[in-house]
């Protein structure tokens, strides 16, 4: 068989969000594009990528120049449906082969992406994929193809620190927070002033599970308003010490000139808290809480300064780790090129014919070496043809399916099933 | 026959570290579910040596030092394979595995003692009470490792330091939670273990209490771990603390097995020659 993967399409690199938003596809339309895409002649199989970053469009085509040829006339159509436009071309790239195959692999491993790392992609890459397999252009090639793809996206992310890493002051509050506590469903979050840091600190740890908060403030009314929005608990400013017993962490983010907490008053909390580990996050404009906190046992005080230095200490640990999933890309291209050379169906057949051959020649002498060895010469020949003859007239049909010049893009599957039931995968 | 499947189990085990700590270098979802395979592999190899010593010698292979020490590497691995069925804990094997083989390699050096147990002592109160203590010294040891973990994380969380090796670690709160854990297994073990020793010594010396240098740092270890137990239970002690606590426990412990009795000689001697 004879597909080639190609690959085209433009990105934040190659073209300007102008010409990005022209070429974007909206997804009520992608079922008609994708029947359209289908329609050229020599695209078996489609899925289109249509993300602020992206649009590409990804196919298995019997034949890679007149592919490479068409699906830009189909996305040059694209881009002119919408008003201004011309020279798209000079903002595409076209990839084949192994480069198209690493493409798609360290897109959806978030290599290529803007923020290298951000999770998203992923996410999106798996919604288009959908959306063409609901439209039935994806076969067996594409098919295969994006499960790799979303296999090496995992890889990369368990393997590597490259999603891991926080390079935001409020994701390292979490991830600090995470290694503190064993999870956040369960802890309480006091937020003491209404600063916008503190606000998204808080935003960001219920995302990550925490479900009960406080908030105060100095102007009471200020508090009630937040808690609202938050779906937490307002709390007046001259009682939130009592209160503090309950709060697992405690955000300050309040515009105070002397410092809100001194560690005699946590010391206090902590013994009626029987110990209990306390996360303070002190990033106001000013200090919110006396540095000599962080001196106590089982609390933890970071500030604005501590949060930004882990962040940025992150994002330079990043460079190492992009090393890492390059190198795990670089594998999987390996592992996926010969899957695809694989798909041949000239060596299958010779292989499964030789399968079925030894066979037949281990049971043949097994047979004539035991309780078939007072046959004469001439019985013994019979025997042989006739096995032979078997064989033959086993295998004529499946061979000659495979042989059959490919009328639908499912001939791989059968290949691969060919190869899977007969154990072929390692000849 | 049984030295050569210790042998086996001490390469396993060492196979195991090895995989224990690549995993903790760059962790790979692989290297975590291999890696307690094969020191489980190790764990059943080393059973089976300790059943062939006990089918060639008629009676528990527990009275030579390295014979306890064989049965306390052991008894550690399986309360850390029980522990990761529950809790899921790789990293805990960077610090069992390389012990469990740094013991077993020991047991092999140290080699058969060749001394015949002296009659009086083939009662069934010497393996009970060597096994007990083994079992409880066995739950200390992974006490003590998850308070140096503990120690460790609080330490990078304290000054700051955040980054590299150290990720892979469990919360404060899980290790916090499992030093309790194992705290409240091990105590009674030990504790039994204790008692099923001064029925020997009653047996054998005449009296359950007479001022061993064994018996007096048994009491040590102890009130040691009981403190902490109570602390931990009464009066909320947690955290550092704690782990400071069972890790200076578990150095009693280990000293005097490994050094006590010759820097105070006492009649309970790990051979019998």
């Amino acid at each position: 068989m004879d597909k080639a993967i190609v690959i085209v399409g433009l990105n934040h690199r190659t073209a300007p969000v102008e010409v990005r938003e022209r070429v974007a596809f909206e997804k009520a339309f992608l079922k008609h594009a994708l029947e359209r895409l289908r329609s050229l002649a020599s695209v078996d199989e489609g899925v289109i990528l249509s993300t602020c970053n992206r649009v590409e469009v990804v196919a298995a085509a019997s034949d890679e120049q007149a592919a490479f040829r068409e699906i830009k006339r189909f996305l040059v159509e694209q881009e002119s449906a919408s008003a201004g436009g011309g020279n798209l071309d000079e903002h595409l790239y076209a990839y084949a082969g192994d480069q198209a195959i690493r493409h798609l692999f360290r897109v959806a491993a978030s290599l290529d992406s803007m923020v290298v790392g951000e999770p998203q992609i992923l996410g999106q890459l798996k919604d288009y994929y959908l959306i063409a397999q609901e439209a039935g252009s994806v076969g067996a090639v594409l098919h295969r193809f994006f499960h790799r793809a979303f296999s090496v996206a995992k890889r990369v992310r368990t393997e590597t620190g490259i999603a891991s890493r926080a390079v935001s002051v409020s994701s390292v509050a979490v991830e600090l927070a995470k290694r503190i506590f064993d999870r956040l469903e369960n802890k309480t979050v006091m937020l003491i002033g209404a600063g916008k840091m503190g606000q998204l600190v808080a935003r960001h740890l219920q995302r990550n599970g925490v479900s009960s908060l406080m908030v105060t403030n100095r102007t009471f009314e200020r508090a009630v308003e937040a808690a609202a929005e938050f779906r937490g608990n307002p709390i007046r400013f001259e009682e939130f010490p009592r209160y503090l017993k309950l709060a697992d962490l405690v955000i300050g983010c309040a515009s105070a000139p002397e410092f809100l907490l001194r560690p005699e008053t946590v010391e206090e909390t902590l013994k009626q808290r029987k110990q209990r580990a306390m996360f303070f996050i002190d990033i106001g404009d000013r200090q919110n809480f006396d540095p000599r906190i962080n001196e106590i046992d089982n609390v933890y005080l970071y500030n604005i300064d501590d949060l930004e230095a882990v962040a940025k200490e992150n994002l330079q640990g990043r460079a190492g780790e992009v090393r890492k999933a390059e190198e795990i890309v670089d594998e999987e291209v390996g592992g996926f090129l010969r899957w695809v050379g694989s798909l041949d169906h000239v060596p299958t057949i010779v292989a499964l014919r030789q399968r079925l051959e030894e066979i037949r020649q281990a049971e043949l002498e097994k047979s004539l070496r035991s309780s078939l060895k007072e046959l004469s010469e001439k019985e013994k020949q019979a025997i042989e043809d006739m096995t032979a003859a078997i064989i033959n007239k086993i295998l004529h049909a499946p061979i000659s399916r495979l042989k059959r010049p490919p009328d639908d893009e499912d001939e791989a599957i059968y290949v691969e099933a060919l190869r899977k039931l007969f154990g072929l995968e390692n000849k | 026959m049984d030295v050569l499947l210790l042998k086996g189990a001490a390469i396993l085990y060492l196979v195991g570290a090895g995989a224990f700590i690549v995993y903790a270098a760059l962790p790979r979802d692989l290297l975590a579910r291999v890696s307690p395979v094969v020191l489980l592999a190790g764990f059943l190899l080393h059973g089976a040596a300790l059943g062939f010593h006990f089918f060639h010698l008629g009676y528990p292979p527990v009275t030579e030092f390295r014979e306890a020490l064989s049965l306390f590497s052991w008894a550690m691995v399986g309360v850390y394979l029980l522990a990761q069925l529950k809790y899921r804990l790789a990293v805990l094997g960077c610090v069992i595995a390389p012990l469990a083989f740094l013991m077993s390699l020991a047991a092999v050096a140290f080699g058969p003692g060749g001394g015949e147990l002296p009659p009086a002592l083939k009662t069934y109160w010497v393996p009970l009470h060597v096994t007990l203590a083994m079992l409880g010294n066995a739950v200390f040891t992974l006490a003590f490792a998850v308070s140096l973990m503990y120690l460790i994380q609080e330490y990078r969380l304290k000054s700051k330091r955040t980054t590299a090796l150290y990720k892979g670690l469990p919360s404060l709160e899980t290790l916090d939670r499992l030093n309790y854990v194992f705290l409240v297994w091990g105590f009674p073990l030990m504790t039994l273990g204790i008692l099923a020793g001064s029925f020997l010594a009653r047996a054998h010396w005449g009296d359950y209490w007479s001022w061993d240098p064994r018996q007096i740092s048994s009491a040590i270890t102890w009130l040691l771990y009981g403190s902490l137990l109570q602390g931990r239970v009464a009066a909320g002690w947690r955290g550092r603390k704690a782990a400071f606590l069972t890790i200076v426990g578990f150095i009693v412990v280990l000293g005097y097995f490994l050094w006590g009795s010759s820097l105070f000689p006492s009649r309970h001697a790990g051979s019998f020659e």
